[in-house]
């Protein structure tokens, strides 16, 4: 486990502030931070160094919590703490602000794309989920309006293949939400986190969904479709999301972010107590039943709390991370598995 | 527990206990004793608080009244403590007066209930009886309950849907000179208005019909002309409706509705449909067994013994009739059938009015938030086209 996890570079995102939030665009060559300054920057490698492509400020008026890069890398939405989602496009270099979405009754804390590219979700401390509708004029609607949490909700995340969410909250819950007749409605709560559910990531099939939470565990869950072999009660044709393995005793401080990457299936955890984790699944271990090994470590990652990690999604091992100190730091991990 | 309240108001934070009294706005007015710039104040075990003067005498504070007027007002916290709304406007309010009545021997106030077509329908529904036979048993299950008139608010839907009629082209006629007259956005929906006032305020207002809700002409028919007719000031009339929706308490408690000079609200009781039943319930009685008793037709829309019924949805019909007056007053164009045509979703429709290609007229129904979000956020972008649009809160109206 030693070194496997090597810094390869940081630098001050957002000073004099936190840095909330970083995703990679599709093709994984620059990265979008969000911060508590209310600007949100590119970021770009130039030979060794990374440097700030493009800083898009006036879009909110408080810190912009989280952002997200449309499937196909030209659109950028951001959610902010003043009630509004910012819809960004590239142009070339820049970007300019397309539209606002508004709507929430107070702070927006996560927005995410579907995979088509045609739907977005976003979910807000008012407790609700809404997913919009973009048409091809980039005109945004508001399709649902879901009141399943009955608190906070934290975090939005689509499977990577089909038009399903998952929420998490507040509340200690996981949801999961599809389409119904003209409406989306809640398929499943997933009960299991003894406090509030900070953030989730499917693998790259969209089979097991991986869940960190406040109570310092990590949850995996796996869908059992009906007529599964292993004999998991479903109701109806409606799949269930079984917790197959919970991961505790690594975490010493809340969990705020999980990455699970898609091209190595790693699992890496931004925490409270600075630390950076990154977790593999033991090859010979009962998909049913798996364990996990924590295979990567560092302990002080950042000098304060760890917000955010990514997995680059292109080039397998490069991890973002972002945290408090407003700081963004690069890290190269290389399996020893 | 659960709120009662529609989807709307749930989510503007209407009825946030988590937050308690977070963004209230509206502090209330404290009785101000001069001389002391700090006070203590001591909390007893029974929980009632008592300011230490500065001689360590004791003085019992009074308690704050926070009323569903004051809620109103705000988005903070407690509109949706029910023990606000019981206590002001429920069935057991209605019970109360009709008690005080018989205390007193002589009545002290007429009773009158006003129900909503609404309300009858979905008892008529419940108990498996027409809609005429329903109101012929409501009325006498309310009479023997001493209520000394029963009434029905179809009739004050005339005047609403005639005045929205009128409003709209007047509205239509001026489009070229305000921006705000269209499109006209309907007003009957309290829960729809609130939500407008308190997230959209100013920008949204100047949209919405000034007509008044069917209970609300009802309410001012009730307290000025009948009473007058009857001799009586409002004050002597204890005005109760019977209607589909909780939001609807929330409008008969607006200032808009209290007649200062007399001190009464125009509706002084609203009670929903559900809460009928429980009446029914409590007197052990089903409406099927309750003799039906001739309606009372001072007011109601009675040909004969029947009730006449209003073409339209059943959130009132506004589109339809304004559209159908609409077409013939501006265009000379009679239009026997519309075509409602479905939009992003059932809770969307649109209905047209088209002369050699031409859209003369677009009217919609939005019906529930996800559809009044769009509809306000296309109206802010300056990218809404209708002429006139029927909101109500809850979804299907």
């Amino acid at each position: 486990m030693k070194d496997s996890l090597k810094l390869v570079t940081k630098f001050s995102g957002h000073p004099d502030s936190r840095c909330w939030y970083v995703a990679w665009n599709p093709n994984g060559t620059l990265l979008a931070s969000s911060g508590g300054d209310r600007a949100i920057r590119i970021w770009g490698r130039e030979g060794d160094a990374w440097v700030c492509k493009s800083v898009l400020q006036d879009g909110h008026q408080r810190t912009v919590r989280k952002v997200a890069w449309s499937p196909c890398g030209t659109y950028l939405a951001s959610a902010s703490f003043d009630a509004t989602t910012c819809i960004w496009r590239k142009k070339e270099d820049d970007f300019e602000s397309l539209t606002t979405l508004e709507g929430h009754e107070n702070e927006v804390k996560c927005v995410a794309w579907a995979p088509s590219g045609s739907l977005l979700a976003t979910c807000s401390r008012d407790k609700s989920v809404w997913v919009w509708e973009v048409d091809e004029e980039e005109e945004y609607e508001c399709v649902s309006v879901v009141n399943s949490h009955t608190q906070d909700v934290k975090h939005v995340v689509w499977h990577p293949t089909q038009e399903l969410l998952a929420s998490a909250s507040y509340d200690n819950a996981v949801k999961l939400y599809h389409e119904d007749d003209d409406d989306w409605v809640c398929l499943t709560t997933l009960e299991g986190h003894e406090s509030t559910v900070w953030s989730l990531a499917f693998d790259q099939s969209g089979g097991r969904l991986a869940s960190c939470s406040d109570d310092r565990t990590v949850r995996i869950w796996k869908e059992y479709r009906p007529g599964n072999e292993q004999g998991v009660v479903c109701n109806g044709t409606d799949p269930t999301w079984k917790c197959i393995c919970t991961l505790s005793g690594y975490h010493t401080r809340t969990i705020y972010d999980i990455s699970w990457c898609h091209l190595t299936g790693a699992i890496a955890t931004a925490c409270g107590d600075d630390a950076i984790r990154v977790f593999e699944e033991e090859s010979s271990s009962d998909p049913h039943q798996p364990t996990f090994s924590l295979m990567g470590h560092v302990a002080k990652a950042h000098a304060q709390d760890v917000n955010c990690v990514a997995w680059n999604p292109k080039e397998a091992g490069l991890l973002a991370s972002c945290s408090d100190d407003g700081e963004i730091g690069i890290w190269s991990y290389q399996s020893q598995a | 527990m659960a709120s009662h309240f529609s989807g709307v108001l749930q989510l503007t934070d209407l009825d946030d206990f988590i937050t308690p009294s977070q963004e209230c706005v509206k502090p209330v007015k404290v009785e101000k004793k001069r001389g002391k710039s700090v006070a203590k104040i001591k909390i007893e075990d029974d929980g009632s608080y008592f300011q230490v003067n500065q001689d360590g005498g004791l003085q019992k504070l009074e308690k704050a009244k926070i009323t569903l007027n004051d809620c109103l007002a705000c988005s903070g916290c407690i509109t949706s403590a029910e023990s606000v709304l019981i206590t002001q406007q429920s069935h057991e309010e209605l019970y109360r007066a009709l008690e005080h009545n018989k205390q007193m021997g002589a009545p002290q106030k007429v009773v009158v209930v006003s129900v909503s077509p609404q309300s009858r329908a979905s008892l008529a529904a419940h108990f498996n009886l027409s809609s005429s036979d329903t109101a012929r048993r409501l009325t006498s299950f309310f009479k023997n309950l001493g209520v000394h008139h029963v009434f029905d608010t179809s009739f004050s839907r005339t005047f609403s849907l005639l005045e929205s009629q009128k409003e709209f082209v007047e509205r239509f006629s001026r489009q070229e000179q305000d921006r705000t007259a269209l499109p006209m956005l309907t007003s009957a929906c309290p829960g729809w208005i609130c939500y407008a006032e308190k997230t959209h305020g100013d920008f949204v207002i100047p949209y919405i019909s000034t007509t008044r809700s069917p209970q609300q002409v009802m309410g001012s028919l009730v307290k000025d002309y009948f009473a007058s007719q009857q001799g009586l000031s409002p004050e002597q009339i204890y005005h109760v409706t019977v209607m589909p929706c909780y939001d609807k308490k929330l409008e008969a408690s607006r200032p808009d509705f209290y007649i200062s000079t007399s001190e009464t609200r125009e509706v002084d009781c609203v009670i929903t449909s559900g809460e009928v039943l429980k009446m029914l319930e409590k007197e052990g009685v089903s409406l099927g067994d309750v003799d039906p008793a001739p309606l009372d037709t001072m007011f109601s829309s009675v040909s004969g013994d029947e009730l006449l019924r209003h073409a339209g949805g059943g959130s009132g019909g506004y589109l339809q009739h304004v559209f159908t007056h609409a077409a013939r007053e501006l265009f000379g164009e009679e239009v026997k059938e519309l075509t409602y045509k479905t939009l992003k979703n059932r809770d969307f429709q649109e209905v047209t009015l088209e002369r050699d290609g031409a859209v003369l007229l677009r009217f919609a129904l939005a019906y529930g938030f996800r559809n009044i979000q769009n509809l306000v956020q296309k109206l802010k972008r300056g990218k809404s086209p209708y002429h006139f649009v029927e909101v109500m809160a809850c979804p299907s109206g």
